[in-house]
């Protein structure tokens, strides 16, 4: 975990005194709606349907038990005791009082937490891989790196009123799990000649215009890395169209001017920074390293395994548990472990505060006290022993947070929807709901293997629906909730996506994929698609007959078990599943009513 | 048409903003292509460029307002040209300024960056338009140091915003008052 300095607190600290003042001037009648909005928007606060909306970033993912417990105060003491947590490594509260804002993060100050650039048009809280630091495939750390673009993007004076927002993704495995395809700014970690360095994705982004980004650089040597970044977003802040809000990500920059021309234009910024003030210094990263506090593994763990194999073959549900809720770890005799927030029947991704609690006692009894937090909204146990993963399971079953569902269908990443928030066309949480009841023996949901369901209620993709393997968007239609299916979407390459159940494979795996890296060889790791719409929208009864028959189609067609949804869907196309689907007199019958949403 | 409430951050003080903005061909000005020899001028970058043979050896040098849709590189040609003759002279120009049409339109603080590190401006740099309390901070740490601020914002309240911050993690951008590296 990294510690904040003295650097770090101050700049939060006065950070709050400043939203605190603005606050008061904006009640007091000193600031405008229209003054305040962005001020109020650069500090996590949303207007929304029913309170303000409070999102409060974890960057990159990380967060302490300390903190989770302050969440959970939070929840409780401002909130309806629970938060929600969202595709991009935040947490968001959304009951909160407008008055309240000030002191809520004043009291995140306390635990190192903020709220800083979670929404506007500027840098966005950056993301990677929910096991990074731990996961046995990575060619660097991407903590440090994240964090050193916590620190570089933070209060950015240059940056703070961009044509609109901008996100930041990195990547420090061969297996991308952090979808920089899908970012503003994705970073990839390659090695070149002996020293690493990053492959620079431009342009990608879901939303109404899904785009997978465009390399515009090959190779960013680290300690250019922050120049280059400051020169692509000049670029950007400069020439990104400010007339149409809805043309102002930089991905239609990047296809305007087309990504070769892009590509020099940046290349003409950096000339003229590189080298300069930003330029990363050895010192510098070892600095930012050292302020980590990294777990202190015990490395004799013979023992360990052989009580943790004794317990999978003796307990089935045991058993299941570990092979879709287990990730293989860098250290030997420990393993990352994903506490599923998708239970039949609750809001993906969210959280009591009673959970918070217990997960944040959880994490010090059977860890380090430190968690991550994944864009696929759920919890990461980031470094548990083998020995303790029986008792581990054990108690998360008490508290319904042991279901067995990681990268399967019922894992569905979902926003809020119409529940919540004043932007969706319509409501999620009730379709997450049906297609869980719908799918609720596990054996067949593991028939079904890998399968990656998205969810969002409106063009904002929040829930990602365009990378889903099946995807979900909720539709207006003349005031009325439809949804539009797609399918084939993915959030990066097929290759080295699956989920990796067996425990003995993933160490030999990193090797693989470490020395893949250091040949010069990556295999194109951004190789996200966005999926394709099948035809006609669906009442809202009807999802779970459609995602019924796509997945029986799916079943009748894969080449072999090995083979998932996804991969039949492009060795396929979309049209046996589209004629699967429309065949069915009872879901083609709307086909003619919702035309107009079939785009 | 003369202000009467200072509100022109300079220098740590609190001025009177006497600019006036010269349009060319305007009546007010007689229909004269530059404006007369007196204090508080300011013109266009494009007539400033246009007419600047004419504006040499002034006792009292025009100010030049960039707009936010201003493309410095093609306006002002690339960056090798200007090292060879830099355009921007002190004792030919009295300050530089660049409009924030509306703070969310974020254009002037990478204007500010190029003005001041890539064309070399040494001289005053000053915000204009929607200025406010709450952007002055970013807005000296991108190279400006006197800002116009807008009707309705207490000027005393942008004076103490200069300092809302006393740290720093961008090294190229430095904090308000800090000397120039």
């Amino acid at each position: 975990m990294y510690i904040y300095d003295d650097v770090d607190q101050k700049l939060v600290e006065q950070r709050v005194a400043q939203f605190r003042g603005q606050t008061q001037r904006f009640l007091k009648g000193q600031l405008t709606e229209e003054e305040f909005r962005v001020l109020r928007l650069q500090n996590g606060l949303y207007i929304q349907r029913h309170a303000p909306m409070l999102r409060i970033a974890i960057p990159y993912g990380m967060l302490t038990s300390k903190q989770l417990r302050a969440l959970a105060y939070v929840a409780r003491r401002w909130d309806r005791g629970y938060g929600h947590l969202t595709t991009r490594q935040n947490i968001q509260f959304n009951w909160l009082r407008l008055e309240d804002a000030p002191d809520v993060l004043a009291k995140l100050a306390t635990v190192q937490m903020h709220a800083i650039q979670t929404s506007g048009n500027c840098i966005r809280n950056t993301t990677t891989d929910h096991f990074a630091g731990v996961a046995a495939d990575e060619l660097i750390n991407p903590l440090v790196w994240c964090e050193i673009i916590r620190q570089w993007s933070m209060l950015h004076p240059e940056f703070a009123f961009l044509p609109r927002k901008f996100k930041i993704a990195v990547s420090g495995s061969m297996t991308d799990r952090a979808a920089v395809g899908v970012h503003d700014i994705g970073l990839q970690a390659v090695e070149s000649n002996g020293i690493f360095g990053f492959r620079v994705f431009v342009g990608g982004g879901l939303g109404r215009t899904p785009i997978v980004g465009k390399l515009i650089k090959p190779f960013v040597a680290w300690h250019d890395l922050l120049t280059y970044l400051q020169a692509t977003l000049r670029v950007y802040n400069l020439h990104g169209r400010r007339d149409n809000k809805y043309k102002a990500r930089i991905k239609i920059l990047v296809k305007d001017l087309t990504p070769e021309v892009f590509a020099n234009e940046v290349d003409a910024q950096w000339q003229l920074i590189k080298g300069g003030p930003d330029t990363v210094s050895e010192a510098f990263v070892k600095s930012i390293a050292g302020k980590f506090k990294w777990p202190e593994y015990e490395l004799n763990t013979e023992i360990s395994d052989t009580f943790y194999f004794s317990r999978l073959s003796a307990d089935t549900q045991f058993n299941r548990w570990s092979r879709s809720n287990f990730h293989p770890h860098k250290v030997s005799g420990y393993a990352a472990v994903t506490i599923s927030l998708k239970a039949t029947g609750a809001p993906p991704g969210d959280i009591s505060a009673d959970q918070m609690d217990a997960v944040a006692d959880l994490a010090e009894k059977y860890g380090f006290g430190e968690l991550r937090i994944s864009h696929e909204q759920n919890i990461i146990m980031p470094d548990v022993r083998k020995s303790d993963l029986y008792m581990l399971w054990q108690e998360l079953q008490l508290l319904s947070l042991a279901t067995p569902n990681i990268g399967f269908i019922t894992d569905i990443i979902a926003c809020p929807g119409g529940d919540y928030c004043s932007l969706a066309n319509a409501v999620t949480i009730p379709i997450a709901e049906a297609i869980q009841n719908r799918f609720s023996d596990l054996d067949y949901i593991y028939d079904i293997g890998e399968l990656d369901l998205n969810l969002s209620g409106c063009m904002n993709s929040c829930g990602h629906h365009h990378i889903g393997h099946i995807g979900i968007l909720g539709v207006d239609k003349a005031g009325e909730e439809w949804y539009q299916i797609t399918i084939g979407g993915r959030q990066s390459g097929a290759l080295g996506h699956h989920p990796n159940h067996d425990l003995d494979q993933g160490l030999d795996q990193g090797l693989d994929h470490s020395g893949l890296a250091t040949n010069g060889l990556a295999t194109d790791s951004t190789s996200a698609a966005i999926g394709r719409v099948i035809g006609p929208s669906f009442a809202r009864e009807q999802i779970p007959d459609v995602i019924s028959r796509l997945i029986n189609t799916y079943l009748r067609l894969r080449d072999s078990e090995e083979e998932r949804f996804v991969d039949a869907v492009h060795r396929l196309g979309i049209e046996p599943f589209k004629k699967d689907v429309y065949a069915d007199p009872l879901l083609s019958k709307p086909l003619t009513l919702s035309k107009e949403t079939y785009v | 048409m003369f202000e009467v409430i200072p509100r022109l951050l300079r220098n740590g003080q609190i001025e009177l903003n006497e600019t006036l903005l010269f349009e060319a061909g305007d009546e007010i000005n007689n229909y004269s292509t530059v404006p007369p020899d007196q204090k508080h001028w300011m013109m266009r970058l494009d007539v400033w460029l246009e007419k600047r043979e004419l504006l040499l050896n002034r006792k009292f040098p025009v100010g030049i307002l960039i707009s936010s849709d201003t493309d410095l590189a093609a306006t002002l040609g690339k960056q090798g040209d200007l090292l060879q003759s830099p355009l921007f002279k002190t004792t030919e120009v009295a300050f530089i300024a660049i409009d924030f049409p509306s703070y969310t339109d974020g254009r002037g603080y990478s204007l500010a960056q190029l003005v001041k590190s890539i064309y070399g401006w040494h001289g005053e740099l000053r915000a204009v338009g929607d200025v406010m309390i709450d952007t002055v901070f970013y807005m000296a740490r991108c190279g400006f140091d006197s800002f116009l601020i807008k009707e309705g914002h207490d000027p005393l309240l942008a004076l103490e915003a200069l300092g809302t911050f006393t740290e720093q993690y961008q090294k190229s951008y430095k904090l308000p008052g800090a000397a120039d590296s």
